[in-house]
This record gives C-alpha cells, structure tokens and sequence, in this order.
C-alpha cells in the first residue's frame, strides 16, 4: 500500500481558489509535498526540474490547457509516466475521451469533497495508507 | 476554508473585471478567438469556485451563462450586438451574485429568470438540472499506477529499455571548491564502483611544479569507465552534493548516439537563466526540452477541427523528432532552452501579496529615515564639517539613496486607476439605459499609476461625476440628433501624470453647463447677489457652492449640479484640485488633479513669530513683497491686497492661528494662494525659509484635529513643523471676520 506521504503531487489550475482547495484536500488525506503551477507551460517547467508522481490539473486554461500539457507530459519520455488525473467542470464525455486517448488516468469533476478526491488518487495508486 | 473563501472572493473580482474587459471589446468588433476564451474562462472560473463553496443559486445562473458563451466559443453563435449587450447585463447580474454571496447572501433566483430566457433564446438549452448533476456517471477507464512507477520516468529511455549492463563514460574533474567545501574526490570514486564495475583513470597533466603549486588549488581529473545495470539517473546520485563543485561528463552507452551532458556549473552559476532549469534535469539522452514540448503540446490544446488535424500530424511527425540523431548538447546549446524557459516564467510576472500594513510600516520607517537623514545633514553642516570634501559626498550619496529609496517604497502602494475605471462602464450602462440616452465610454490612460488610497477616495467622486456626465451633461438621443451631433454621446475618463500630479479628466460632448439656469440658481439659492457681475468661470464654479444644490433638487436642474459640493471636498480631502471649463453645445470638462502620494508633500517651509508652518506647494501661486500702499484695510479685522487690479483679502497668518493677539505690524512676505472655497487669497507671514519635501505625520492620529492645521511634519533640524491647511486658515479668517462686535467687546 503505498503511503500519501510518498506522493509528489503538481496542481494545476489557472484559478488560485482551486490551487488552493486541492492542496487543502491532499493535505487533508495525508500528501505533503505539493507543487503548483498556473498553466500547462508552467507545469512543464517544474515538471522539468522537479520529481512528481501526480498530476492533478484543469482543463480549461490559458497558455497551454490541460489537454496539452497531457499531451505534453505523455510525449516527454522523462515525464511519461507520471499518473495524469484531469480535473473538469463537468462530465464532458467528448472531453475525457480526448483525454483518454491521449491517456490520462483519471479525473474529478468540480466541485469536489476530500472524499471524492481520495477515491480518484485511489483509483489509480491504490489504497492509501 | 475562510481563507480560501477569501482568496475565491478576490479571485471573482479579477475575473468579473476580466470578464467585462473582454466583453466590451466584443463590443468593439476586437472580440478575438482569444478574447472570447478568456470570457467563457472567466464565467467557468467563477462557477467552479462558486460550486466548491455550495453557492447554487450563482452555479446556476453562471451555468447558462458559460452555456451561451461555450456557444460563442465554438462558433455555435454569432456574435451579434444584442447578445453582446445581453452578456454585459449578464455579468452584471453575476457581479450581483457574487457581491451577494460575500456577505452571506444569495439573491432570488426569480431575478435571473428573464436573462436566463434571454440566453436561452440564443441558444437550445441544455437538459434541465444540469448544475445539480455535475458528476454523471460517464464510461470512462482508469489507469492504475503504482508510485514506484513515477520516479521511473526520471530514468531516460536508453537506460530503462536496454536489457543487461551498460558501459558508461565519465569525465569528472572537481573544481577547487569541491575540496573546500570538505568532499572527498576518492569518497566518489569509491562511490561509483559500488554501482558496478569500474575502471580509473587518472589525468595529472595539469599538476604543477613544487614550486608554483597552490596547496588549495584543484589539478587533477579523471576518466571513469562504469559497467552498470543502473540507470544514469543513479549515476548522477553519486555526484549529487557536488553538483556546481566540477565539471562532468556522462557518456551513455552505444558509441554513435553519445549525448554530453553538461552538469558543470562554472562561475556562471549566478546566472538567473540557468538556475531555472538546474543542470540535474537537462536536456538527458530522448529527453525533450520545454520548447519541443510546448510545440507539441499546443497542437492538442485546441478543441476545433484543425486543431485535431495539427494534433494528428504532431503523432505522424513524433517519431522524426524522437529518433532524430540528437546533436551533441554542450553548454551553449542548452541556453537557448533555458532562456525560453526563462521568458515563459517571465511573461507570467510573478507577483507577492504582502499584508498592507507592512508597506505602510515600511513607508513610516522611511519616513523617519528621511528626516533623520536631514537632521543629520544639518547637523553636519552646523558643526562646520560640510566643507570637508568626503563628509560632503558621503552625505550627498546619503541623501540620494533616501530618496532612491522613498521612492521606490511609494511606488509599493501605486496602483494603477484601472481598477477604478473598470467599475464605470457598468455604471455608464445602467444610468445610460434609467436615462433613455445612448452613451459610450471612452477611457484613457488606465495604467497611470497613484497611491493605493488615493484610488480607494477616488471612486466615489468619479461615480458622481460620471453620474452626472450622462444624466445631466449628454441630451437625449433626440435633441442631440435635432443639434446636428450624433445619438450617441460620449464620455471620455482619461488619467495622466502632469508635473508630479496625477490628472483625471472626465468630459462630455453634451450641451455644455446653461448659465443662466446656473445663476438663476444661485440667485434663488441667496449663493450670490442678484445683480452680482460674475465672469462665465465663476458662473461654471458656482456649481461647486455649497447649497447649490441637494438631492431632492436632482429631477429639476437642467444643468449639472447634483452634490457637486460632495465631490469638490473629497477631492480636496485628497489634497486635490477640481475645476471645470463648459463650452455651451459642445459640452464640460471636469479637470481632476491629485497628489500622487499622500506621505510626502513639497512644501515652503515659513516663520510665523516662533513658529515654523509648512505651506503646500501646489496651492501657491507666488509670493510677494507687497508696498504699504496696496495693503487696504476694510474694518479692523478685514484687510485686503491689491494685487494686479483685483483685490484679495490678506490673512495675517500670525493672528488667524492665534500665535498673537494682533496681525504683526512691518514688513514680511505674502504668499499669495488658491483658496479651494473662495478663489485666491494672500497668507501674511514673518518671512521664508526655503522649499523642501517634507513627510507627512498625521495629527489626528497622534493629538487631534486642529482647525486651520492640515498636519505635521519634522524638520531637519528636529522641530515638529505644522502643514498649513489653508482653506482652514481662510475659513479661520472669516470666523474672526464675521465676529468683529464680539472680539470688539472683548478687547
């Protein structure tokens, strides 16, 4: 089972608000080395100098959303296997199909509880401990 | 939680005003494919906050909003004025909700109903209940990970795809720091032959001489050979905390597609442009830099067909890129990464909120520091140590810096009037549509920057104003078209800086103030006399007067007028100026001007019997050394001074203030003023110290209010100096003036 504490998550999301809520979240289920970052091209950019195991990002945003920063993390063979979970305004079937193609792992839909958020990170590493 | 709650609150106040931003370029005809995401951006944004806070009622209403907008985004939807001024409305409504929920509040959802309809006729409506049902259960697979996986991805792909042991070439050479900072070459080296086999080479070519060798100097380098089933990643672990401290060189395996990489950090290593991405994370062999990736990834950013077509094309050409023969990537190479690197994070100007009272802290400590500076300078100079050549410098560097650095402490707090300006297009809106007139704001010079609490006072007079500019400056549509100009009035809000001021212009091209209404007013009002000759700018400033007008007389002045007095004593509050110049059918200027700062203030610094005032600069008009012959006296406690033609009552600073019991006989300087309330005035005092900058200390926070005093400052010389207020004085003067009987008696 692996431990929360040993995951290195990276929020992204244009909105500080969000940041704000996800990283109260991880918090809550026990993660605490959390990075953020306001758009996918700055998501690259710590994604290229910092280890993470997570992604956790929005969809819509400026610079480069959510989508292209999937796209960009699974084409980088550095980065291609850090987990992807996609968060989303709504259940948009098309969208999350794109992103399943370009493979994500899962995603959360807004808004959200500790709970829900839990149980997606869950769905893809496993129980936590 | 109540944190993050405040941060959703800020955060909806740039998101609504991005959101009027872009529409109103819509509304313009700039609405770009850009432009109009950030629009529907904005209205998502300020849903999903709103739904982690279980605000419905704004989760409802913004969902159709974004339903409409997502429309226009696709190019479902036209855009089209009405719809254009529908979404306006919309984020007003949406500005209403969120005010609401931020005390507590929600607002009746029977009110976003006809907008709602109205959006809805735009566009089909999606399924009912929609925001209630946000997590539908939809087919969807997920991919388990373990977290061990992760850091896996660190491995390049050379090593983590080849089966069996590896021969890695490696060429360190250790930097003399390596050896201060108390590492051990021979501790790595040992290091590494536990990663596998290893084989040592050892180049002392560069080792000098007994005699010229430097005990502390790095001479020696060497070659390794490592046979290893370990990933480079691991490699690099060895050489972790040396990192900066010596130049190295990691070979994969295979002899043709050998990558340098670059982990030397030479005495470069301040260079910002490296530090972003750190040498450990370079460009590995098949590892891609953040340019390659941002070229890729754009390509599925896109929702649209072509997006999707450029997206295919990326796959078709991805393999090119990856087998692509990588070039030997040297030092000079990577910068070009690193530098795009360096201007992504640019472009984003990363910002810190910092607690305002610590910049008002900082600005009260460089107030201090300004005036000790200038105790300190005089001190100097009375100890006749000024003319000593490096005194003199020091203390000219001295007092350079302190203004360096006031400066720079004020501009903490200078913002720029955006973020009053953007509150008056709705404002045009709504009294533009209670009103019948068709209106356009036009707005100038948004990123004139002035001190935060300037801004803050700034907003009330500027809604009054432009207030007034539409409901009693423009006509009605008609009447403008009856005088040959077009239905549509405008209003420019414009701000610039002009000689250490900021100037703020509000100006109609409406019918221009109708005088004789304005002095049939005064006259009904008792504001002047009925036979008083006034010139066209003091009819214009009669508008001003206090009981010029009320509220109540809103609906019946033709002309402007409506709480003007208001306006006129915040902005003096402000230690500003207000003044209007009115063309009849062409229309009015309000003219605005205010200091930047409200901390320091350029003053004359006088003598008053023992006392030293401070007058301010921006209310002098010049001063003068008047002959006793233009000194006239109207009764014992009025005195007026001939000055050019016109006479202007002269205060005796000296008695107004009650510093003497009379005004001071003899000579004496008159400063010659504009009085806020009642055109110019002439300030008697003893005589003139000098100009200078002087930091402003409040008094009412510190003693109280004092009729006629403004504020305080310190001077030089450790004295507390007073800051004349001088329509106080005057005022003071008119008490005295209006008492004569009674002081009569008393004497």
């Amino acid at each position: 089972m692996p431990a929360a504490s040993d995951l290195k998550v990276l929020i992204v999301d244009d909105q500080q608000t969000i940041r704000a809520l996800v990283r109260a979240g991880l918090k809550d289920i026990g993660v605490t080395d959390i990075e953020d970052a306001v758009d996918g091209e700055a998501a690259l950019n710590v994604l290229l100098s910092n280890r993470r195991n997570l992604i956790i990002s929005d969809f819509n945003m400026p610079n480069l959303d959510g989508l292209g920063l999937l796209r960009a993390v699974r084409i980088a063979p550095q980065l291609k296997a850090i987990a992807f979970i996609m968060l989303t305004g709504r259940a948009d079937t098309a969208l999350l199909q794109r992103a399943q193609q370009f493979g994500v792992n899962n995603y959360l839909v807004k808004p959200f509880t500790v709970a829900t958020l839990r149980e997606k990170i869950e769905q893809v590493f496993g129980p936590l401990t | 939680m109540e944190a993050i709650r405040a941060t959703f609150f800020q955060e909806c106040e740039e998101l609504l005003a991005d959101l009027e931003t872009g529409l109103l370029a819509m509304e313009e005809g700039q609405g770009d494919s850009e432009t109009v995401n950030a629009v529907f951006r904005a209205v998502h944004s300020v849903k999903g906050g709103a739904g982690a806070f279980g605000l419905d009622g704004l989760v409802r209403f913004a969902h159709v909003f974004e339903t409409t907008l997502d429309g226009v985004r696709n190019g479902e939807l036209e855009v089209e004025a009405s719809l254009v001024a529908l979404m306006l409305r919309c984020a007003d409504r949406l500005s209403d909700h969120v005010s609401a929920a931020k005390v507590g509040e929600s607002l009746d959802p029977d009110g976003d109903q006809d907008l709602i309809k109205q959006l809805e006729a735009f566009c089909v409506a999606e399924e009912a209940g929609e925001a209630g049902e946000l997590d539908l259960p939809i087919a969807f697979a997920v991919v388990p990970l373990s977290i061990g996986d992760a850091p896996e991805a660190f491995t390049p792909l050379v090593a983590s795809t080849e089966a069996g042991p590896a021969e890695w070439r490696i060429e360190f050479k250790p930097h003399a720091t390596l050896y201060a900072n108390a590492n051990d070459a021979s501790v790595l080296l040992r290091e590494l032959a536990r990663l596998g086999e290893l084989r040592v080479e050892l180049n002392a070519d560069a080792l000098p001489g007994l005699d010229t060798l430097d005990v502390f100097g790095a001479y020696l380098s060497w070659t390794l050979w490592l046979t290893t089933e370990k990933a480079e990643a691991d490699i690099r672990d060895v050489f972790e905390f040396v990192d900066g401290d010596c130049d190295l060189t990691i070979r994969g395996p295979g002899a043709n597609d050998t990558v340098d990489i670059a982990v030397t950090s030479t005495p470069d290593i301040g260079d910002g442009d490296r530090d972003l991405i750190p040498a450990s994370a370079g460009p590995l062999e098949g590892e891609m830099s953040l340019q390659d990736l941002l070229a890729m990834a754009r390509g599925a950013s896109s929702d649209t067909a072509e997006a999707e077509a450029a997206a295919e094309s990326v796959i078709a050409t991805e393999p090119r890129v990856l087998k692509e023969p990588s070039p030997q990537v040297s030092e000079s190479a990577n910068a070009p990464s690193a530098k795009s690197a360096g201007k992504a994070t640019d472009v984003a100007q990363p910002t810190i909120r910092v607690d305002l009272d610590r910049v008002d802290r900082l600005i009260d400590l460089v107030g201090e520091l300004v005036i000790n500076q200038a105790m300190l300078a005089q001190q100097v100079h009375e100890a006749g140590l000024a003319r000593s050549g490096n005194i003199a410098l020091g203390l000219d560097d001295l007092e350079q810096l302190t203004r360096e650095i006031q400066d720079s402490v004020m501009a903490i707090r200078a913002q720029p009037v955006k973020s009053v300006f953007q509150r008056m297009p709705r404002l045009v809106r709504e009294v533009a549509s209670m009103t019948g007139k068709s209106v356009r704001l036009v707005t100038e010079g948004e990123g004139t920057e002035v001190d935060k609490t300037v801004i803050e006072r700034l907003s009330e007079p500027l809604t009054h104003m432009i207030r007034n500019a539409v409901d009693h400056g423009l006509e009605s549509p008609e009447a403008r078209v009856a005088a040959g100009k077009p239905a549509e009035g405008v209003i420019r809000l414009a701000a610039l800086h002009r000689s250490g001021r900021i100037v703020i212009e509000v100006s109609d091209d409406g019918k221009g103030i109708d005088r004789a209404r304005v002095r049939s007013i005064a006259i009904e009002r008792g504001l002047i006399e009925p036979d008083a000759v006034l010139t066209e700018e003091e009819v214009d400033n009669l508008i001003f007067a206090p009981g010029f007008s009320t509220a109540s007389a809103v609906s019946d002045i033709s002309g402007r007028g409506v709480g003007m007095d208001v306006v006129k004593r915040s902005i003096q509050a402000l230690g500003g100026r207000i003044s209007i110049t009115s063309i009849p059918g062409k229309g009015s200027t309000f003219t605005l001007s205010l200091p930047l700062t409200l901390a320091v203030l350029d003053g004359m610094v006088v003598s008053v019997g023992d006392h030293t005032l401070v007058v301010p600069i921006t209310v002098i008009v010049e001063t003068l050394q008047p002959k006793p012959v233009d000194v006239r006296s109207l009764g014992p406690h009025a005195t007026v001074l001939a000055v050019r033609g016109s006479h202007v009552p002269l205060i005796d600073v000296g008695s107004a203030m009650g510093f003497r019991p009379d005004p001071a006989s003899g000579s004496g300087v008159t400063i010659l003023v504009e009085s806020e309330l009642g055109g110019l005035a002439a300030l008697r005092v003893d005589s003139i110290q000098g100009q200078r900058q002087v930091v402003i200390k409040s008094l009412e926070q510190n003693y109280d209010q004092v009729p006629g005093i403004a504020a305080a400052t310190i001077l030089g010389d450790g004295r507390v100096a007073l800051i004349v207020d001088v329509d106080g004085v005057i005022a003071l003067r008119r008490q005295t003036a209006t008492r004569p009987t009674l002081l009569d008696k008393a004497s």
